[in-house]
């Protein structure tokens, strides 16, 4: 537990080096532009467009530091050879990739409560108070961050055995085909053959469903996210993150190094 | 890693894909639970989106023709009327691309049947046609497209005459479309002609949802036949005992009938109490006769 948290510190360590939460910058200046725009050029919608643009820009920039972070995190360690080092020393090749995993997420967790933040003080410079109700955007916070840490467990995944360019488009596809399992699932079986109409959903419940962390809407609209939804997402992303580390795993376990 | 280790991951990995299934149908119910969902499309200007488009713009088309159908595929299964995203959806679509033919084919179809059956707007089939007509004036295809629309759903029979008359002019249009046109024009609306109409569709589509929409067109054409028929018995049987026939199988008893008749879909007519033939209470031809008779 020690040796995957040091792997995890350092993974975070690095993060910081590589000067990942820049983005920190460009996000703050987004809002706070949105948030004096805004109010200009609308009207009664300041909270809505607020809500959904800090939320979608949270989701963007997590995104994409989880594809192009997560797929380097393995190969990058290889590419330098550093890894070579790493194994050496008494770990394991599944704490490195737990390691690996758990420090991203924190920089990923650290990234986004920050944007959180900015968020939330855009909204009060907008609203002038924040209210009981916001804090379902809390809620939407945390589903992109469960749906970002499925998504760099898939890019390591990916990055595993294969290269880096093709662990991010397996990655970026996965994610776009997760986003469409409900429409794979209503497919009408009029207008498809019903061999594929089963097949679609039968991948559709096997495809990780990233509309499941999708409540942006319900966010932007002060709707109450149930308890019970907030806990079956929570132990969906756990199990899927569990399931996709534990191949992940098996394959670098078994990988030639040499 | 040794055989065990195999097996348990592969156990893991099955037995944790079970729990996601499961996991996953708790989910939708909650997520239907908690979200009424409202019929939104994001960027309803044409222009705007086929600028986004860049380039692409034919990729987007077909993708945004895929959401048409399944918006429409939705609503129907679901037995929904509100179809309010379908003209702005078929917009996109032809501004987008406007040589993708089954937009305005289809499109036209889902636009101009009455309710439930379609968005009974005619009015916006007509001008999705005659954009599309715009674009692809040799098309005779979409003539055909329009003069049908003009002469079910908006029973103006001079234009559906005149779309015919215009696409029987391409030498590759259906050789009885002029002929078509002239008998429109003279007669109007008569059940032989919407039989043929129809017929033809069914003959030539290869759609399976178009097939079954005008093969529904087809029995409830026929049901209209049947009912006017027996009506003339019935008017038969009054002269000879008197008093209207309430029940069908005193007119098969008369003699006037041989056999007590039965729709399309094998369920016999019944007579209402002023003695008139009407679907059985118990076809489901009744329901669509109600909601969209085949006469429009």
């Amino acid at each position: 537990m020690t040796r995957i948290g040091t792997v995890a510190l350092n993974t975070f360590r690095e993060a910081v080096r590589d000067r990942v939460l820049y983005n920190l910058v460009f996000f703050a200046l987004v809002m706070m532009a949105a948030a004096i725009l805004v109010g200009q050029i609308s009207i009664g919608i300041e909270q809505i467009v607020i809500v959904s643009l800090g939320l979608s820009a949270i989701s963007i920039i997590g995104l994409l530091i989880s594809v192009f972070i997560g797929v380097g995190l393995v190969s990058k360690e290889i590419d330098k050879r550093t890894l070579y080092a790493l194994l050496a020393k008494p770990l394991r090749r599944w704490e490195f990739i737990l390691g690996k995993f758990a420090g991203l997420a924190l920089t990923l967790a650290v990234n986004t409560a920050a944007m959180a933040a900015g968020l939330f003080l855009a909204l009060f410079y907008v609203k002038h108070s924040i209210e009981r109700a916001d804090t379902v955007v809390l809620v939407a916070v945390y589903f992109i961050l469960l749906k970002l840490a499925l998504v760099v467990a898939l890019a390591m995944l990916f990055s595993c055995f294969t290269t880096p360019l093709l662990a991010i488009l397996f990655t970026a596809g996965l994610y776009i085909a997760g986003l469409f399992v409900h429409e794979m699932r209503n497919m009408q079986a009029g207008m498809i053959d019903p061999a594929i109409g089963r097949l679609l959903r039968w991948l559709s419940y096997v495809l990780p469903n990233f509309e499941n962390f999708d409540v942006m809407g319900a966010a932007a609209h002060g709707r109450v996210i149930p308890a019970a939804l907030i806990a079956q997402n929570t132990v969906y992303g756990v199990l899927y993150c569990a399931i996709v580390l534990a191949v992940t795993m098996a394959i670098f376990s078994q990988r030639n190094l040499k | 890693m040794s055989l065990k280790s195999y097996i348990a991951l592969l156990l893991f990995v099955l037995l944790g894909f079970a729990c996601v299934w499961r996991l996953q149908e708790r989910i939708d119910v909650r997520q239907r639970a908690m979200v009424s969902e409202d019929d939104q499309l994001m960027l309803r200007s044409s222009k705007l989106v086929k600028g986004l488009s860049l380039e692409y713009a034919p990729l987007v088309a077909d993708i945004y023709w895929t959401r048409v159908v399944q918006y429409f595929g939705n609503k129907q299964a679901a037995n929904q009327v509100d179809l309010r995203l379908l003209w702005p959806l078929l917009d996109v679509t032809s501004v987008l691309d406007p040589q993708l033919m089954p937009v305005y084919h289809f499109g036209s179809t889902f636009l101009s049947d009455a309710s439930p059956g379609g968005a009974g707007r005619p009015d916006l089939a007509v001008e999705l046609l005659e954009r599309g007509l715009r674009a692809n004036p040799d098309e005779w295809r979409l003539y055909y497209d329009l003069g049908f629309v003009y002469y079910f759903d908006m029973k103006d029979y001079a234009k559906a005459s005149a779309a015919l008359y215009e696409g029987s002019k391409n030498p590759k249009a259906f050789i009885w479309m002029k002929a078509m046109a002239a008998k429109i024009a003279t007669e109007g609306n008569s059940t032989e002609t919407s039989n043929f109409l129809w017929q033809d569709v069914y003959n030539t589509t290869k759609d399976p949802l178009v097939k079954q929409n005008a093969l529904r067109h087809l029995q409830l054409l026929r049901a209209e036949d049947d009912r006017k028929q027996i009506d003339t018995v019935a008017d038969e049987y009054q002269k000879w005992f008197g008093r209207r026939p309430v029940r069908m199988s005193e007119l098969v008893q008369s003699g006037l009938l041989r056999r007590e008749p039965v729709d399309a879909l094998g369920y016999p007519y019944i007579l209402s109490e002023a003695g008139k033939a009407e679907l059985n209470l118990k076809t489901p031809l009744r329901d669509k006769w109600i909601k969209a008779p085949a006469s429009k």
